[in-house]
């Protein structure tokens, strides 16, 4: 697999302040992250793609020092969390992915609680500032267990800033939540890199990491198959354009393979390609030639569209599969507890 | 410190709302009080029928007469095989004998009782060695080390609650902290803090030290109840029973605490807590007296933590002895406390899928 070269000449400040080399975790026999190198730069809002189970939650968790990696070292402002998880501890602030709260405590008294533990000012003005940086103002003496969804997920972040952190670390923040609330959450992420701290963040969303992130890593089975600005990642492709279009019948994969200016084909799978995606440098002579083809074989072309090439079509470039989210880790969690406990 | 009392301060905050778990903490010993309480009566239990047998020596017919002069006594005479015969059926709480002969000078009883018949019997007993041994001019008859208590207040409720104390810091140990810690960890809560700088430890000592307080307050709750009710009378050092509540809580703070480490889950947790809290909550002398159960049950009893816990604080709160009495009841929990917490800590696992 490729690994497209970082581009920190895109970055504010180009130093860095996590740096992470040959992480591997297995549990079992399972490898979670298999040999990955990733390097933050301070300011940025770094992005983590994938889909379920690329690793992306481990890996954030040996950054942040809850998991210990069977090889590969890690520094966090050139601290090693193995060693110094205190002093990491201490920089960082962090959302854990569907964490709950304490249920019977308020907005108010759960930030104030939490500022105490990291011994944090926790006065009310700083407990009042914290929770209307995430906007739950109104609801600041509502109890967590009152809350939504996206309330407890912006108590989460709100406790994640209560030491001042100098990196923040917000694993999928915005899943399960409405585009609403997800883009309320994307205004709270931008005001927190705006104050001064490096954001780290997971998400399965490419629209997300299109538009929140500074720069995404592109994350699966465990490896970092790409690495870029956004914009950078699409360029890379040297695609123009993604056909796609239902076809009534097959038609040689090969020749589709061989169409002028096509460079990557993905038929989900399928034999017959019933559904074409087609990655072009030139989007004109690829549908000339496609045309000609589907005339020659008597196919119909339904839903013929052609798109500006995306996040997606990088995802397919680099593991030669569409995107899919899959299941999440929590309900595949889940099931196994039911296994285990034999119910089912 | 300051994270410390944070913690502290939060923790009763959750668990004085946590109405649903507060109320039956509550209800559930005050039920026991009030029904045995109702049962029972809120009489003295002070007409200990006493057998003499005769003949007894000068010091056997003075004790008769002081004891008839009292009515916390009820006296009766005759041959000793048939006092003793009485007494196994139940018609005698104690049968003394006074041999004539004496020998040294010393003035001699021998003391019989049948424990069966429950925690009134142990009352009578002190009872009786208390007023032997004011008689003999303040050498002992036989070795005592209880101090005086004024016989007509010992009540039924006297000798019943402070098992219900007990019972109460059995239940919020082992059941309640077990569930509560299986929860956070279930939860991710336990990953959430772990991301902080709050160590373990003191995680850990505030989740205790909540309990205990919580505990303690149930506790005073109660004791106010019964005495309102049911005209109990609180004796001995303050000072000494706190500190003993404090010993036996944080014994059952640990079990719990182990078992939420050795349980998977919620579930298992809440099975292991009842198997253990049940058995031994009716092998400790709370509701009948152990001392009736057969001979093999004994070594089963002894090896509980439960029956010292209640043993410490019937000494304490129902006769009214110092911690002399009960320095043996404590070292047994202190020990229980250290095996506890060496499981909890060798098992304990920050989340619940069991990685590291």
């Amino acid at each position: 697999m490729t690994t497209t070269a970082s581009d920190p000449s895109t970055v504010p400040t180009a130093e860095p302040i996590i740096e992470a080399q040959g992480l591997v975790k297995r549990y079992g026999g399972h490898v979670a992250v298999n040999g990955l190198d990733l390097t933050v730069y301070t300011g940025e809002i770094f992005g983590i793609l994938g889909p379920n189970g690329a690793g992306k939650t481990t890996t954030l968790e040996m950054i942040e020092g809850l998991r210990a990696p069977d090889a590969g070292t890690i520094r966090v402002a050139g601290l090693d969390p193995a060693t110094q998880g205190d002093a990491v501890r201490r920089l960082i602030g962090v959302q854990l992915q569907s964490t709950s709260l304490f249920d019977l405590l308020t907005i108010a008294e759960l930030v104030e609680l939490f500022a105490g533990l990291y011994g944090a000012d926790d006065s009310p003005e700083r407990v009042a500032a914290l929770i209307a940086m995430v906007g739950l103002t109104e609801k600041r003496r509502a109890r967590v267990d009152q809350l939504s969804g996206g309330q407890r997920q912006r108590v989460a972040i709100a406790l994640a800033l209560v030491n001042q952190p100098r990196i923040v670390f917000l694993d999928e923040p915005t899943t399960g939540l409405d585009p609403v609330a997800r883009r309320a959450l994307w205004a709270t992420v931008h005001s927190i890199r705006d104050e001064g701290a490096t954001v780290v963040l997971t998400t399965h969303y490419m629209e997300e990491a299109d538009v929140l992130c500074d720069r995404v890593a592109v994350m699966d089975h465990g490896q970092i198959v790409a690495c870029d600005t956004p914009a950078a990642l699409v360029r890379s492709l040297r695609a123009d354009a993604t056909i796609r279009a239902r076809l009534s019948g097959p038609l040689p994969m090969a020749e589709l393979a061989a169409l002028p200016s096509a460079i990557a084909l993905d038929c989900g799978g399928d034999e017959r390609c019933a559904d074409l995606r087609l990655q072009t440098t030139d989007a004109q002579t690829t549908l000339i030639g496609l045309l000609a083809l589907a005339t020659r074989e008597s196919v119909a072309l339904a839903g013929l569209t052609t798109a500006q090439a995306t996040l997606e079509d990088v995802f397919l470039h680099y593991t030669g599969r569409a995107y899919e989210v899959g299941e999440p880790a929590a309900e595949r969690n889940e099931r196994r507890g039911r296994r285990r406990r034999g119910i089912n | 410190m300051r994270s410390f009392w944070a913690m502290v301060r939060a923790n009763v905050k959750m668990s004085s709302r946590n109405r649903g778990a507060l109320f039956w903490n509550l209800a559930f010993p005050a039920l026991f009080i009030v029904v045995f309480g109702a049962i029972f009566g809120r009489g003295a239990i002070t007409t200990f029928h006493v057998g003499i047998a005769e003949p007894a020596s000068e010091f056997g017919e003075a004790a008769a007469r002081e004891m008839e002069a009292n009515p916390a006594f009820m006296v009766s005479r005759g041959p000793a095989e048939e006092e003793l015969a009485r007494l196994r059926g139940g018609e005698r709480d104690i049968v003394l004998t006074f041999p004539v002969a004496e020998a040294d000078g010393r003035p001699a009883a021998t003391l019989y009782y049948d424990m069966a018949r429950g925690p009134s019997e142990a009352m009578a007993v002190g009872v009786v060695r208390q007023t032997l041994n004011e008689l003999a001019g303040g050498e002992p008859a036989a070795a005592i080390e209880e101090e005086p208590v004024d016989a007509q207040d010992i009540t039924f409720m006297d000798a019943f609650l402070p098992g219900i104390v007990a019972m109460n810091l059995m239940n919020a140990g082992i059941i309640g902290l077990s569930t509560a810690f299986v929860n956070y960890r279930e939860k991710g809560i336990l990953r959430r803090i772990r991301v902080t700088p709050f160590p373990l430890t003191s995680f850990i000592f505030a989740q205790a030290l909540s309990q205990l307080l919580v505990v303690a307050a149930q506790s005073i709750i109660l004791v106010a109840l019964a005495k309102l009710l049911f005209g109990f009378h609180l004796r001995g050092d303050p000072l000494a029973i706190a500190l003993t509540v404090a010993v036996g809580g944080l014994t059952f703070l640990a079990i719990g605490f182990a078992i939420s480490g050795v349980a998977r889950n919620a579930e298992a947790a809440a099975s292991y807590a009842n198997l253990i809290a049940f058995p031994m909550l009716f092998l400790s002398g709370i509701f009948f007296s152990m001392d009736a159960a057969p001979g093999w049950l004994q070594p089963i009893t002894r090896a509980l933590p439960l029956p010292y816990l209640v043993d410490a604080l019937r000494d304490l709160m129902t006769r009214g002895a110092g911690l002399t009495a009960v320095w043996t009841d404590l070292l047994v929990l202190l020990v229980v406390f250290a095996v506890a917490m060496t499981i909890a800590i060798r098992f304990f696992r920050w989340d619940a899928s069991g990685a590291d």
